[in-house]
């Protein structure tokens, strides 16, 4: 039904039809159009008008002296780009004036020619009527062989759009500056090459005179000269005077200003060229000689030939080529560095605009880019910051000045303690030790620790898991682990039989269940910790598993008190480094809840009856970190490449850095993108870490992401608990038996998966082989294959072994097995009934929202007053509640979104403390809360 | 044509302005393409300086250069072409304005243009496009005064039988003098006000401990939202210029870079006088505690503003661009037809149009109040101040919000770019367009629009064309039947 207001809009526009306002005496030439758009098809989108090219291009252009205007070349140089222009024209527009008019020549009272080396000019013009707007940068080349020496060029970006010009006006200064540089390098290169030819042909002119003067002179005995005698010697001086005006040149464009090559950016080439006359003319006695000769020096040996001493000028041959003229080397890089401006501004203008203003943003924010900003992006960011600030690297901590006035790393965990980011378990945490003590600590464990006597209690931890129905978590972040009291971490060390938590393989006979415990160890911050102490990060859970190599890394949970039993424990074999040794919450399950199991000394019995231990480690030195970590990884690979190729870039996106190798193998695995494959090809050299696929660099990947998980939401209704599973860092395991519709998938759902550092994304495309309960640790999305055969059957088995603690998509049944999720943020994030039409659309949308999160979790991370007793009284409940309350109030989230916001403060936490961040992995999580089952 | 013409050059008729600041303008000029002679300057304006920086030779060689290739002109009618040199070698940006014009008979090209030192580009940039709106329009006025003039010269000569054509032919001078002291006094006020590119968190309302610490608190969210609804520009009046100078530069937080340099802080003892197209611009109010502003340069601006007070803390905003456009179209084109049907000067004064065309009866009521409520500013300050002051913590945090501001922005038009198919198809589904990109709230689509107004000009008055006066929520309503 419509009501009243609802037809004002027509009632108005046909008010306005009728309106007198058709003042007819004023012609419309004077006038403005009522409307912006209103010409038939005009738009924001339309070319303002109709102009005959189709995009974008670079036009260099000439004012030759024996024709004129003339357009030289265009790039791209495809015909299809300027269509019907009319590009002789345009050049003829272009090029009529000359805007660097200044004097080149004999100046009056100078017996030689000047050379001026006169500054380019830009201009910015237009031809309304063709539609074409244009950026003109004029420029001079020397040519021996011109008028006045001089030839007049021009480098011109056509556009259809005005203001893409003059908002560009700078960035596009820049950059055609430095090609220009680049060319006239070449030039003056190219010239001094011409004048010296010329003057060893003026030498050899003058020697071959002389020599026939002399004949003359000596064949003459008449006592006078004859005319031809004369006509000769009168060559020669023309000769001789010609050699003076040459040399006078050649030192003229050896004498370039060195100070105007240092004021300007020039190309590569040209640097390394200026840098290598540098480093020559340091070893010889005249420097300044030597570096201009060797720039200008002709190379090739050069045969002398007879010319006429008069200068010919050239109106009746061919001029020499821009190439000729420029030197092919820096040609061809003036060729480049134009593409690469075509490339640059090619497009719509609001996309060129909001990437910089994106680009100008995202720097302000170090803290947050990580979790879900494009690497590169990121990457470009930390070199440029690496560049400018390179004896500070702290400073690219955000807020370095306010480390020191107000401590929020110090807030956040180096106070007293911890709260679970779920309900059940609080984990206590306590000051941290110095570093001395910490030494000393870690000598006596060193030489008292017993692996077999710890792995018995480790074993303990897996036991007696027994279904509740409640919710348990556990959450120790290593990194709060480094707040030890004194008493407790001597005590820990020297008593062998410690809760500690031993990297090895443990077993875990729960007995249940759908629930699940949520044990969060995170990697220590490097920051709050001794170096000694840096080694121990890897962790995870085992649970019935075997390891080739006893190698890998693994937190043991000890559920109770209990004795250990050995039948449980055997296939838990220790490290092989016991000072490998990991920290974690232990808690020991009891009436449903974890409580800790421990030594009396190293439990903390709270009222409630939930005991938490601090996390506890040991010292290592660093390379046996460094020797375990990559045995960790050859670990998993070995399982992994029985099946394929995936070595350890993918397994641990730290290792991205470390191993180019690696990484160019691991990258055929992705050769459903080709693009991708090739231009990583072009980059694995450099640290740009664009390899990774998930990294989305490309418009085309984001495009087709963005696609995917369109397609994705669309087609099944349980889109949102899978998507959140990602977002809460919950591992979500994509099953399938056809590679390319799973590597699909995984490729799109990854632009939910937020990264743990600046370089990949934790993102397992494909897996054959069963999965550890360490590729739970590292990977927060994997692809897994399904297999027929009998050996598949072990990957399903350790699947569903794991099931409880993450959620598993099998695309082939189109089930999802995960937590029940209710809250309103995923169904803006991805809703089934979106008109967006386009993965690119999407794409966007899902940046912004995660731009929208992230800034929720920043604000929770760093509130000053939330994570801090407001007073001593204050108990932790209180302090939860008022945590939850904040959530729920201030940031406005509800029910299992709260979830979300809290893992990604955690990484942020962690990414925050860490002195190189990205390095380790953050966590390993398992929800205790019942999983659900979904069909379409 | 000739016969009017000035003698030539250095002879050429020079106007010294005296400026109270320091004049980044070297000079502007007025040339003409002359049939016979080519290039030729008509007229100099240039600020009364001791050091003269720029000869009058100088000024005519560089003024001749702005119209070297203009003989190949080849532009639609009615066009005002924009010029823009960088020209290293004599160390001087020019910017010309170029166009046709009939002036007694004969059509010529004439290019009207003012020179800066090239080491004033960066601070000229910024401005570039509020200078040349104004000597835009100021053309378009004198190309009808020059068009008119002739009309009365040829009844003149017929009726006296005199040529009195010398006289006749400085006319048009005087009215384009009217614009470019205002621009010259406008470039001289951003020299030493403008506000700086980089704004220290701490000289802001953000930097207090709570919220309502400086300002009321509703107060705040209406003026930042209402700033972001009307694009980013807005007029901050009050008395006490401390309290002026900390909201705008609170509201140039909400620019980029460019914009804030296109901002004015407000004087400290005597006021400015409102410039159209700045973004954000502080005014005082004088001594009766009232400020007047000019309703046709209000309406000339290129995007709606805010109007904040922050003496009894109101804000009051203009219609979205799509009206705003509309109106200020209307506007413009009434006045050229009064000033074309104006048959003497005092006609011709600026600001009498709307008394002089009868047929023209604007809505001077076009300050409204914010109507339209969002959360994105809401949650945004709700978040804000739970964060320590004197840290980076707020700045990130507004750099977060900024930066998700500008991708929904960009995913709002390219959400229209992929419904419309680039425009070829009319835009019908904005109610979806609001449940898919999260922008249901009336004020959000409100901010988000105008972002990508400013990225995407046309893009309001793409979407609600026709209908010009229905506003976003009346246009919703009518999609949702």
């Amino acid at each position: 039904m419509i009501s009243a207001p609802d037809v004002v809009a027509f009632t108005k526009e046909e008010e306005y039809e009728e309106e007198p306002y058709n003042e007819p005496a004023l012609p419309e030439e004077y006038s403005v159009p009522l409307f912006p758009f209103a010409n038939q098809g005009a738009n924001p989108w339309s070319k303002l008008s109709g102009a005959k090219f189709s995009r974008d291009f670079i036009l260099i252009s000439e004012f030759s002296e024996q024709v004129g205007p003339q357009p030289l070349l265009t790039i791209p140089n495809d015909t299809k780009v300027f269509g019907t222009f009319d590009l002789n024209y345009f050049s003829l527009r272009i090029m009529s004036v000359d805007y660097q008019a200044s004097f080149v020549g004999h100046p009056p009272g100078s017996a030689y020619p000047k050379l001026n080396f006169v500054e380019d000019s830009k201009v910015v013009l237009g031809d309304s009527k063709e539609g074409a707007f244009a950026y003109v940068h004029h420029l001079t080349l020397y040519d021996l062989e011109a008028r006045g020496f001089v030839r007049p060029f021009c480098m011109a970006y056509i556009s259809a759009d005005q203001h893409k010009i003059m908002q560009q006006f700078q960035e596009l200064s820049a950059e055609f500056s430095r090609a220009s540089e680049c060319l006239k390098t070449g030039n003056r290169k190219a010239f001094a090459g011409e004048l010296e030819k010329k003057l060893k042909d003026l030498d050899y002119t003058r020697t071959v005179l002389h020599t026939e003067t002399e004949i003359q002179k000596k064949a003459n005995d008449k006592g006078f000269y004859s005319s031809q005698a004369i006509e000769k010697a009168n060559e020669l001086a023309s000769v001789e005077k010609s050699i003076i005006e040459h040399q006078d040149l050649l030192k003229q464009i050896r004498s370039y200003p060195h100070r105007k090559l240092k004021g300007c950016d020039l190309c590569p080439g040209e640097m390394e060229h200026i840098q290598d006359q540098a480093s020559q003319a340091s070893t010889t006695s005249n420097p300044d000689e030597s570096a201009d000769t060797d720039l200008y020096t002709c190379r090739p040996a050069y045969t002398p030939k007879l010319i006429k001493a008069k200068s010919t000028k050239c109106f009746d041959k061919k001029l020499k080529t821009l190439e000729e003229l420029c030197d092919t080397e820096y040609f061809t890089q003036t060729l480049t560095q134009l593409s690469h401006i075509e490339h640059m501004f090619r497009g719509d203008l609001c996309y060129l605009l909001t990437s910089q203003i994106d680009r100008a943003l995202l720097k302000q924010q170090h803290i947050t880019n990580f979790l879900f900003e494009d690497f590169v992006e990121v990457d470009d960011r930390m070199v440029e910051k690496q560049e400018s600030i390179p004896s500070k690297p702290s400073q690219d901590r955000p807020p370095s000045r306010s480390l020191e006035e107000c401590p929020i790393p110090k807030v956040l965990i180096s106070v007293g303690s911890y709260k679970s980011s779920v309900e059940s378990v609080l984990i206590k945490m306590e000051q941290e030790l110095g570093d001395e003590e910490y030494k000393e600590v870690e000598v006596t464990e060193l030489s008292s620790f017993d692996p077999q006597e710890n792995l018995d209690y480790l074993d303990m931890d897996m036991k007696g898991s027994i279904s509740s129905g409640e919710s348990i978590e556990v959450l120790g972040m290593e990194k709060s682990t480094s707040v030890l009291s004194k008493s407790d971490s001597q005590a820990s060390l020297t008593v062998p039989l410690s809760p500690q938590v031993v990297r090895s393989k443990a077993v875990s006979h729960r007995t249940i269940s759908e629930d699940s415990i949520e044990v969060l160890s995170t990697c220590p911050s490097e920051a709050l910790i001794p170096d000694d102490f840096k080694a121990s990060y890897p962790s995870a859970i085992n649970e019935e598993e075997s390891y080739p190599d006893g190698n890998e890394g693994a937190i043991h949970f000890q559920a109770s008190i209990s004795p250990p039993e050995l039948g449980e424990t055997e296939e838990g074999s220790m490290e092989n480094t016991p000072s490998q040794i990991d920290s974690c919450c232990i808690g020991k399950e009891s009436d449903g809840q974890l409580v800790l199991p421990s030594s009396p000394a190293h439990t903390h019995s709270d009222e409630d009856g939930v005991v938490s231990s601090p996390p506890q480690r040991h010292r290592q030195k660093d390379q046996g970190f460094r020797v375990d970590f990559s045995m960790e990884n050859a670990s998993p690979s070995s399982r992994d490449d029985s099946c394929e190729g995936f070595p350890a870039y993918e397994l641990d996106p730290s290792h991205l850095l470390a191993n180019r190798d690696i990484s160019k193998t691991s990258l055929d695995n992705y050769s459903d993108t080709t693009s991708y494959v090739s231009s990583v090809a072009s980059t694995s050299s450099d640290r740009i870490p664009s390899a990774y696929p998930a990294g989305l660099s490309s418009d085309r990947h984001k495009k087709r992401a963005g696609q995917n998980a369109l397609k994705f939401i669309r087609q099944y209704p349980f889109a949102h608990p899978a998507i959140y599973s990602l977002l809460s860092g919950r591992t979500l395991v994509v099953l399938g038996e056809d590679e390319a519709i799973v590597r699909k998938l995984v490729t799109a759902l990854a632009i939910f998966v937020p990264s743990y550092g600046c370089y990949a994304k934790p993102v397992k495309h494909w897996a054959s082989s069963p999965l550890h309960i360490m590729d739970f640790q590292k990977w927060k999305l994997i692809g897994l294959q399904r297999v027929a055969s009998p050996a598949g059957a072990g990957t399903l088995h350790a699947l569903s072994r794991y099931s409880r603690y993450t959620s598993i998509l099998d695309l082939d049944n189109k089930t999802l097995r995960c937590p029940l999720y209710r809250g309103t943020l995923v169904p803006r994030l991805a809703d089934h009934r979106t008109q967006i039409k386009r993965g690119s659309t999407y794409y966007l949308h899902v940046q912004s929202m995660l731009t929208q999160l992230c800034s929720k979790a920043f604000v929770y991370t760093f509130c000053h007053h939330l994570h801090l007793p407001t007073h001593d009284k204050e108990t932790e409940e209180l302090l939860a509640s008022r945590q939850a309350s904040f959530l729920k109030l201030t940031l406005g989230l509800v029910n299992e979104d709260v979830r979300v916001v809290q893992y990604l403060a955690e990484l942020l936490k962690l990414h925050y403390m860490q002195e190189s961040p990205g390095t380790s992995h953050p966590m390993l999580g398992f929800d205790y809360v019942p999983s659900f089952l979904y069909k379409i | 044509m000739s016969t009017l013409c000035p003698p030539p050059s250095p002879a050429v008729a020079k106007t010294e302005i005296a400026l109270s600041g320091e004049s980044p303008l070297l000079a502007a000029t007025f040339a003409y393409w002359d049939n016979i002679l080519g290039p030729r300057v008509r007229h100099i304006w240039a600020p009364k300086t001791e050091q003269v920086l720029l000869s009058d030779g100088e000024i005519t060689f560089l003024a001749n250069h702005t119209l070297n290739g203009e003989i190949l002109r080849n532009a639609e009618s009615g066009a005002i072409d924009v010029k823009f040199f960088v020209l290293s070698e004599k160390g001087v940006i020019i910017v010309s304005l170029i166009f046709d014009g009939n002036w007694n008979g004969d059509r010529s090209t004439y290019g009207l243009s003012i020179i800066l030192p090239q080491t004033e580009l960066s601070f000229y940039l910024p401005l570039h496009r509020v200078c040349v709106d104004r000597l835009t329009h100021i053309i378009r006025k004198g190309r009808i005064w020059m068009h008119k003039e002739r009309q009365e010269n040829v009844q003149k000569i017929i009726l006296e039988g005199t040529e009195r054509m010398e006289d006749q032919g400085q006319s048009i001078i005087p009215m384009l003098t009217g614009e470019v002291i205002p621009v010259m006094e406008l470039l001289s006020s951003m020299k030493s006000h403008s506000v700086p590119e980089e704004i220290d968190i701490a000289d802001t309302v953000l930097n207090d401990d709570d919220i309502g610490d400086s300002c009321h608190e509703g107060f705040l969210l209406n003026a930042i939202s209402s700033h972001l609804q009307t694009c980013g520009c807005s007029v901050v009046v009050g008395s006490s210029a401390e309290k002026v100078n900390k909201i705008v530069r609170t509201l140039c937080l909400f620019l980029t870079a460019a914009e804030r340099k296109c901002s004015r802080l407000c004087e400290a003892e005597s006021s400015f006088k409102y410039e159209s197209g700045l973004f954000v611009q502080g005014l005082l109010k004088d001594s009766t505690g009232s400020f007047v502003l000019p309703f046709r340069q209000v309406m000339y601006a290129p995007y709606p503003t805010t109007h904040i007070d922050v003496d009894v803390n109101t804000v009051k905003q203009m219609p979205p661009c799509h009206e705003h456009i509309y109106n200020q179209r209307r506007y413009m084109r009434s006045e050229l037809t009064a000033f074309w049907r104006a048959t003497s000067e005092e006609d011709m004064a600026q600001d009498t149009i709307i008394y002089t065309d009868e047929s023209f009866t604007p809505d001077l009521n076009i300050f409204q109040d914010v109507l339209h409520r969002d959360t994105l500013v809401k949650a945004f300050l709700d978040q804000v101040f739970q964060l320590k002051p004197g840290l980076s913590l707020r700045s990130t945090f507004l750099a977060q919000f900024l930066l998700v501001l500008h991708r929904k922005a960009l995913t709002l038009i390219k959400y229209i770019e992929d419904d419309t198919q680039k425009g070829k198809k009319p835009f019908k589904s904005l109610r979806n367009l609001k449940i898919d990109l999260d922008l249901t709230a009336e004020g959000d689509l409100n901010i988000i629009m105008a972002l990508a107004e400013k990225i995407k000009p046309g893009l309001h008055s793409f979407i609600f064309g026709r209908p010009f006066y229905t506003s976003v929520q009346e246009r919703d309503v009518l999609m949702t039947f």
